[in-house]
């Protein structure tokens, strides 16, 4: 367990993690479509996109589609690398031999 | 996935990473109906033009080529909406998108500079056609994509070589292994939920 120390604690929450982990492979991803693949109610979901976005890892925009308003999130490079960091921690962990 | 308070292992982490991932891979492989559509107005325009110039005395055949018009018009305004009611756009979707775009700008200057001699167009075109056919079968990961670009160069080359007999119907016959069997491939993996 020591070397979960290590993590980076922003993204080691499951939700958090799951939201970048959308985001990375995303250009861009709307609310409704984080909320259903995670899950996660609105409101859990809006605060701990708030700690993102106060961490710099992702950018939420707003917009109208037909009259709806759209919520719009995308990773920043910041939180690309923060992610690549996470995985590479990740990966001593769970291969300690593996330089 | 609402508690906070519970702290993850080594494998829940890398699991949530994996399933999420997996969550936006399929976007792009909705595709099939730009395959099918042009797959299928190719060929007819092809193949008709070849019916038409043969076995009749119509004197431009190549009007049939006309129906292209509506094709481009209705691709673009599908490929626009769909766009645009999709709730996320992979990196993916974005090479895709514009590896076809590019395609479009070159195909369209291609019939630009070589209008006077069509005849000689047909190699060129498949040749070139490969390319995002090949791109876009790595980007979805789906094999007869793959090996349909791989028809396209195939047939490109008969196309130049053939001779005046074969070439005709080089590109009828690209259209059916390139676009069409690989169209209705993806889209039966589609509705069979297996992509």
């Amino acid at each position: 367990m020591a070397r979960f120390k290590e993590l980076d604690p922003v993204l080691h929450s499951q939700l958090r993690l799951a939201v970048v982990s959308l985001l990375i492979s995303t250009e861009v991803a709307e609310f409704r479509f984080i909320q259903e693949q995670t899950g996660a109610t609105p409101g859990n979901l809006s605060v701990q996109l708030s700690k993102l976005k106060e961490a710099g890892y992702i950018e939420v925009s707003k917009k109208f589609r037909e009259n709806y308003p759209q919520t719009l999130c995308r990773i920043t490079p910041e939180g690309r690398r923060k992610f690549m960091e996470y995985v590479n921690s990740l990966k001593d962990y769970l291969n300690p031999e593996k330089p | 996935m609402e508690n906070q308070g519970k702290v993850m292992s080594g494998e829940e982490s890398l699991k949530i990473i994996t399933e999420m991932i997996n969550k936006t891979k399929a976007n792009v492989r909705q595709g099939s109906f730009h395959l099918l559509l042009w797959g299928w107005l190719i060929f007819i325009c092809s193949l008709g033009e070849y019916i038409l110039d043969r076995f009749t005395s119509i004197e431009n055949p190549w009007i049939i080529w006309l129906l292209v018009i509506p094709g481009v018009f209705i691709s673009f305004v599908y490929g626009y909406l769909k766009g645009k009611k999709s709730p996320f756009h992979t990196y993916a979707d974005m090479i895709y998108m514009w590896t076809w775009i590019g395609y479009f700008v070159s195909m369209v200057l291609l019939f630009i500079i070589q209008s006077g001699r069509m005849d000689l167009l047909v190699p060129y075109v498949l040749i070139l056609t490969a390319v995002p056919t090949f791109i876009s079968g790595f980007i979805i990961k789906f094999k007869p994509l793959i090996f349909g670009a791989m028809f396209f160069w195939f047939f490109g080359m008969v196309a130049y070589f053939g001779g005046p007999q074969i070439s005709p119907l080089t590109l009828p016959a690209a259209m059916l292994t390139g676009y069409l069997i690989p169209g209705y491939m993806l889209k039966n993996k589609i509705s069979n939920g297996t992509v």
